[in-house]
């Protein structure tokens, strides 16, 4: 047809094509390769969320042993776990680098920020059953970079730490919960006072800064009010009934239930 | 009781540093979009001087272009200047602010060069239009995004050169489309923005086509001028 309509001009477009043609075929290896990073960083990042949760799941069931050996076992455990785990980070850091050049790691965070923001959870619930403290960041980073030349994996920024944090809110009120069937009752105290200030900073970031944030804090919220609840009976009970522990754990136990009851259908399990 | 306070302060610490960093890289990011305010400014001046080719006869077309390219070509010490604002090596953790003026210039750019030139700029010589420094990078996706920006300006183009009795102007459109489109054919495309933009190409392919069809009918595709 366009020969046709531009008998004067034809040689001039058949070229162009074919000039166009040898650079978008450039452009197409660069995109090929671009789509086939990001879908291997994709399956790394997975991985690393499974055993991130993995990691959260065997935490829980040491957290609520009795003996204290086997606890320590459990977390003893936990850290190979980790060790695993950063072994999935050295590969994505593999695969960052192998890209065309130095600064593709935020080229890459988007891929794999969500395996990193659940890592951050595991890892600071662990560093919180063993210190009963807050990671900081700077530990996290530290980990996650290499041994030996001290060169990041990945980069752990601000937003990542404290999306991962308030994600934690949520374990360490199961956690709570679950510490009343052991009787522990300093447990759901010291994590009532270790939320209600994690949230109290949070409150203080505007949504401006992070908005992810601002959807999380309402489940915060929601656990904070959950371990105040519990807190509240079991004070009222270790009043009541300090010497006579059977009791306690009985009633702790009702307080429980009742907080679950009131959850209302809509909510998620706890 | 001095054990939980302890604690509280540990993880006062922490907290507070994080969210003194986060405060930091929130200002920075707003530093960076208003750095970019200028380059905006000029883009809607040279949209304005290039929107003159809708209403403008024929001859004053180059004219046109050439002024729009050289506008362009004034942002260079405003790149400069967002290029200082950017940490180094964290070009793409800023991208999302830098990428749509990169696209929009990029759009112009490649709409002037081809009525000069009758070809499809590179992405390189539209880096070099626009007076990006070599630290701020024009990606393949955004350079393609905004070519494809010009490719959708072009329909119009197209009818409203008819109207000012240009002929010439509707065949040469709908060559460049059509080679731009087979081109665009070529990309393994996922399904993202720029697959979108793809899939918007056939319709002013169809209509630029649909111009040259018109004129066909009533023997108007030879040279009027």
């Amino acid at each position: 047809m366009t020969e046709v309509l531009m008998p004067e001009s034809s040689s001039a477009p058949s070229s162009r094509r074919e000039q166009l043609a040898t650079t978008f075929e450039g452009y197409r290896s660069e995109l090929d390769a671009d789509n086939e990073r990001r879908e291997r960083l994709i399956i790394l990042s997975r991985s690393t969320t499974q055993l991130s949760k993995k990691l959260i799941f065997h935490l829980h069931r040491g957290a609520t042993l009795t003996s204290l050996e086997a606890r320590s076992k459990n977390l003893q455990e936990a850290r190979n776990k980790v060790a695993e785990i950063k072994i999935n980070f050295g590969k994505i850091y593999d695969e960052i680098r192998g890209g065309i050049n130095v600064e593709s790691y935020w080229r890459w965070a988007r891929q794999v920020s969500p395996g990193l923001e659940e890592y951050i959870e595991a890892i600071s619930f662990l560093y919180y059953l063993e210190h009963a403290s807050l990671i900081p960041l700077s530990e996290i980073q530290s980990e996650l970079s290499d041994p030996t030349t001290g060169q990041p994996y990945v980069v752990v920024t601000p937003e990542d730490y404290v999306l991962g944090m308030s994600d934690l809110t949520g374990e360490l009120m199961r956690y709570a919960t679950n510490s009343l069937s052991t009787g522990d009752h300093e447990i759901p105290l010291a994590v009532c006072d270790f939320v209600r200030t994690v949230k109290t900073y949070f409150d203080g970031i505007s949504p401006a800064m992070l908005y992810k944030l601002s959807k999380k804090q309402e489940e915060t919220t929601r656990s904070l009010e959950k371990i105040e609840k519990v807190c509240y009976a079991l004070r009222l009970r270790l009043v009541e009934y300090a010497d006579r522990p059977e009791i306690l754990r009985q009633m702790a136990k009702r307080a429980l239930e009742d907080a679950r009851d009131r959850e209302g259908e809509g909510d998620k399990p706890a | 009781m001095t054990d939980s306070s302890d604690r509280i302060k540990s993880v006062d610490d922490a907290l507070t540093s994080v969210i003194g960093l986060l405060e930091t890289e929130s200002t920075l990011k707003k530093t960076i979009r208003e750095s970019l305010e200028p380059i905006d400014d000029l883009h809607r001046s040279a949209l304005a001087e290039l929107n003159k080719l809708h209403s403008s006869s024929y001859t004053s077309h180059a004219a046109i272009c050439s002024r729009t390219l050289e506008i362009i070509s004034t942002a260079g010490p405003h790149w400069n200047n967002v290029a200082s604002l950017v940490p180094e090596g964290e070009y793409y953790r800023y991208q999302f602010a830098l990428g749509p003026p990169m696209r929009n210039l990029t759009t112009l750019v490649a709409l002037a060069h081809f009525l000069l030139h009758d070809s499809l700029i590179s992405s390189t010589d539209t880096a070099i239009a626009m007076g990006l420094p070599t630290t701020l990078q024009l990606t393949a996706e955004d350079y393609l995004q905004g070519v494809i920006g010009m490719v959708n300006e072009l329909p119009r183009l197209s009818i409203n050169s008819v109207t000012a009795q240009n002929f010439t102007l509707p065949t040469k459109i709908a060559s460049f489309v059509n080679d731009i489109f087979a081109s665009y054919s070529l990309l393994n495309l996922r399904n993202d923005a720029l697959r979108r933009k793809f899939d918007s190409l056939k319709y002013d392919l169809k209509r630029c086509e649909d111009v040259v069809y018109d004129l066909t009918l009533r023997g108007l595709t030879r040279p009027a001028v």
